[in-house]
């Protein structure tokens, strides 16, 4: 008990001293130093609102060998170099795409990320999904019926995917390569990969209950599926990697990433 | 000839390409090669051989784990070029200079590649002729002067040379990548020296030229012997140092070291023609010596590559010391700053300790050896971060490795599959193979039960017409699930009594088929052939190999086997391989899980089900994040 008495009396000491010397100090001295927390606190909390709110992240994904690589480079460079072999880790860059970089001055950057497509790879997606702000998902327009069933499992797993059914993240359906004559248009494939999508609905719906990670359920129940459906907003458009007609998905980009 | 160079970052942009060669590959090899070799943890392996219409090639590769590049080389597979290796490593040394991230093209390349392919093939050239000099009688004879006499005691010793000739290579190569280091020849220099040495040793090829390469190993061999036979007066110093080695292999590295600056300043003399005819005549003197002690020599033969190897560790042991010293204050400093590149030496300690620990759960020793070894392919070169220790990393990069094997590669959807198959009008067929006790009619049960439980129809077929039980088995797991069983009885062929199975399950409409076979150790080989049989003719959608969680290192060899006879015995040849993996017994190994990521990586399969107990409910899907982290705990 003496010792928590004096351990008080000490206290009460300290607490004089410190009134003391608070009350030596000049107060626009006091003023400014609370200024100064309250700026800096203020400065934290908005930079990270800001983050959080515009994310300039837009992801490239889809199967392997669908042309995500030299599309990446399409809107870096606005050249595919000499060609690209199948990837082993994910490219990223951040920075103004390449045709506004003629034209204008200032223009905010986007953060592109290309994502591999092979099967193996794919948990690195989920990495970047939490902080993406768009996803475009290439299909290939040219090959697409034999793989139309692995890519729709891929696009059903990324739209039933948990931040992407949060955030709403939109998705662009994008059909490459329909610079060759015997690409499908993307009606086409859109119409394909709905029918598909329908089926894994009934499927997934059905082994979900066992332990696959599927969260959400797509689309209305009783009803065929429809990307209409979506929590999210999901857009058809063509583009084409090897000759740089990628108009449609840089709109899509800026519509996403504000310039 | 070579047919393809390329240079590609890991991202997949392709840097450079050799245009001059050129020619249009058939088929994708390189896209090949990265599905199905390098994203499969098999990087450690030497080389990859790609199949397609009219093409055999074979690859080579190599990384740059620093700079996130990857060398790869295409050749064709009846040729063996044996500079490949070696090009491709000074082409990873070359090219890491100029390497850019923000440059694309690299067309000045061009002329680099070249010139070290020139030096590539030239090296290999002058590697193969002295190997041809020791082979063949005729060969000896037309080059001419050799004394037959000399021929017999210098064989061996030739062929040696050729031994050290590749050490000499390996100095040449070190050379060119110490440019920078002013301390040899600039690069023309060096060049000419090669070429130089090209012509004195390739056109000429005269007595004086062969005897020289012999005097060099009867130098060597002298020098050798002395250093062991003689009254080891080296030891005061040498004992040390070899002892340090032999203790760490790890060091190997040093070794080689040792030889280059033992043998380049000899291959310096080779470049003094003038010279020669002295050097040659000497050497005669020492030869008819050599002679006199043929079958010595060939007893020594056996004793004079550990001579050779004190001899090279005598001078080793003058850095190892240094090292030492080095070593406490280097390595806190390290700690701090990031150590610079990693090396094979300074990962070998963690992978070694993450090989036995993954052998502790079970994994397969050469599952465990392979994968470590890819882990290293991928972490060689590269820069450790600061305040990280090469351990962390080294797990970190396995746990990547891990994830991605057990990732299944292909959709392990079944019911997805089982639909599409009901499209067409026709029933699903699951084959369930496996050795003998693992569950097969057990877990066959199971999965007929989570079948039905999504509205599926099942027939189950009992085509283990051999254990006698077997069938009665089948029929009460049928009976208290209350779905149809196909049964011929005992003594006949599995193969037909499954063909009719899908007959009638086509006919009375089911949608799945479940066909149970008789277990069979992997080596019996009249069961095997019957089991193919039985695959061959019904063709079935999912060939089910049913494996147990218990089974240690014999997993490799049932998978393996299992999937090579199905191969081997079937009449087309192509598809009939095992599609997925069934593990068993899975609640009882606790953290062994090991068998999981055998079985996974030596097939290529996905573990598709786990059964985990002894209800029909109790089948599971992997985890395959739980399982990581329980084989690295």
């Amino acid at each position: 008990m003496d010792n928590l008495e004096d351990l008080k009396i000490l206290a009460e000491q300290w607490f004089h001293q410190g009134v003391e010397f608070f009350q030596q100090i000049p107060p626009t001295q006091l003023y400014a130093a609370i200024g100064v927390l309250l700026l800096t606190t203020i400065l934290l909390v908005s930079i990270r609102l800001f983050r959080r709110t515009k994310s300039n992240t837009v992801l490239l994904s889809g199967l392997s060998g669908s042309g995500k690589t030299v599309l990446f480079y399409q809107l870096r460079d606005g050249s595919t170099h000499q060609g690209a072999v199948t990837s082993m880790e994910p490219n990223e860059g951040t920075f103004v795409l390449h045709t506004e970089n003629i034209k204008k001055g200032k223009t905010k950057p986007v953060h592109l990320v290309d994502v591999p497509g092979h099967s193996r790879l794919r948990s690195k997606l989920e990495e970047y999904l939490p902080r993406a702000a768009a996803i475009v998902f290439v299909v290939d327009a040219l090959e697409f019926l034999p793989n139309c069933r692995a890519a729709s499992e891929y696009l059903y797993d990324i739209l039933t995917n948990t931040s992407v059914v949060k955030n709403k993240i939109p998705v662009l359906l994008c059909c490459n390569k329909t610079d060759k004559v015997t690409a499908h248009t993307k009606e086409f494939i859109r119409k394909q990969m709905e029918k598909e999508i329908e089926k894994l609905r009934v499927s997934r719906s059905a082994v979900s209950s066992a332990d696959i990670a599927n969260d959400f359920t797509l689309g209305i129940e009783g009803e065929l599926f429809s990307f209409l459906h979506c929590y999210n907003k999901v857009t058809v458009a063509e583009a084409s990697g090897l000759t740089g007609d990628t108009d449609q998905v840089q709109e899509f980009i800026r519509e996403y990433v504000k310039p | 000839m070579l047919e393809q160079l390329l240079i590609f970052t890991r991202g997949g942009l392709i840097l450079w390409t050799c245009k001059e060669i050129g020619n249009a590959l058939k088929g994708s090899p390189i896209d090949t090669l990265i599905r199905s070799c390098l994203l499969e943890e098999r990087s450690g392996d030497v080389s990859f051989n790609y199949d397609a219409h009219g093409a055999a090639y074979t690859l080579k590769w190599t990384f740059h784990n620093d700079l996130g590049l990857v060398f790869v080389a295409v050749y064709q597979r009846i040729l063996h070029l044996l500079y490949v290796d070696d090009l491709l490593s000074l082409v990873k040394q070359s090219f890491a200079e100029i390497y850019d991230p923000k440059r694309m093209a690299y067309d000045d390349f061009d002329e680099t590649f070249r010139q070290l392919r020139k030096e590539a093939e030239s090296r290999a050239e002058e590697l193969r002729k002295t190997k041809q000099v020791g082979k063949p009688l005729g060969n000896v004879k037309k080059q001419g002067q050799v004394s037959k006499s000399g021929l017999e005691g210098g064989n061996k010793r030739i062929s040696e040379s050729g031994g050290s000739k590749k050490d000499d290579g390996d100095g040449n190569k070190a050379k060119v990548g110490n440019l920078t280091n002013g301390h040899s020849n600039g690069n023309h220099q060096m060049e000419d020296d090669s070429q130089t040495s090209d012509l004195a040793n390739g056109k000429e090829n005269t007595t004086d030229n062969v005897a020289l390469d012999l005097s060099k190993l009867q130098k060597l061999r002298s020098k050798g012997v002395r250093g062991r036979g003689g009254i080891r007066k080296a030891d005061s110093i040498g004992n040390k140092g070899s002892k340090v080695t032999a203790a760490e292999p790890a060091k190997k590295a040093t070794k080689k070291n040792r030889v280059w600056d033992d043998a380049a300043p000899k291959q310096e003399k080779l470049d003094f023609t003038d010279s020669v005819d002295e050097n040659g005549n000497n050497d005669h003197v020492d030869i008819v010596a050599a002679d006199q002690g043929e079958s010595m020599m060939d007893k020594e033969e056996v004793f004079s590559s550990d001579s050779e190897s004190e001899d090279d560790d005598e001078p080793g042991s003058d850095e190892k010391p240094e090292a030492k010293k080095k070593g406490w204050f280097s390595s806190v400093f390290q700690s701090i700053t990031g150590k610079a590149n990693l090396e094979r030496t300074d990962l070998e300690p963690a992978l070694k300790a993450l090989k036995e620990r993954l052998m502790t759960k079970n994994v397969a020793e050469e599952i465990a050896g392979k994968l470590c070894e890819s882990v290293e392919a991928s972490l060689e070169g590269k820069k450790l971060a600061s305040f990280t220790r090469i351990s962390s990393t080294v797990q970190g990069a396995m746990e990547d490795a891990l994830v991605r094997i057990l990732t299944p590669r292909r959709s392990i959807d079944i019911l997805r599959d089982v639909h599409a198959a009901k499209e067409q009008r026709r029933p699903y067929v699951v084959v369930f193979v496996g050795v003998n006790g693992v569950g097969k009619s057990t877990n066959l049960a199971k999965v007929a039960y989570w079948l039905l439980q999504h509205n599926v129809s099942v027939m189950m077929a009992a085509c283990d017409t051999f254990r006698s039980g077997a069938v009665e088995q089948l029929r009460t797991h049928a009976r208290r699930l209350q779905i149809p069983i196909f049964e011929k009885g005992y003594e006949k062929d599995p193969a037909v009594v499954a063909k009719e199975a899908i007959q009638e399950a086509t006919r009375n409409g089911s949608d799945v088929v479940l066909v149970d076979t008789a277990g069979r150790m992997q080596d019996n080989e009249p069961l095997m052939r019957a089991l193919s049989k039985l695959i061959n003719l019904n063709n079935p959608d999912l060939v089910l190999f049913v494996g147990e969680a218990l089974v240690g290192n014999d997993a490799v060899d049932q998978l393996s086997k299992f999937n090579q006879k199905l191969s081997d015995l079937s009449p087309t040849g192509n598809r009939s391989l095992i599609d997925g993996i069934l593990l068993t017994k899975f609640d009882t190994i606790d953290d062994k899980v090991g068998a999981a990521l055998s079985m996974v990586y030596i097939s290529g399969a996905p573990v598709m089900f786990v059964g985990c107990g002894q209800s029909y409910t109790d089948l599971k899907k992997l985890n395959v994040k739980s399982i990581v982290k329980t084989l690295l705990k």
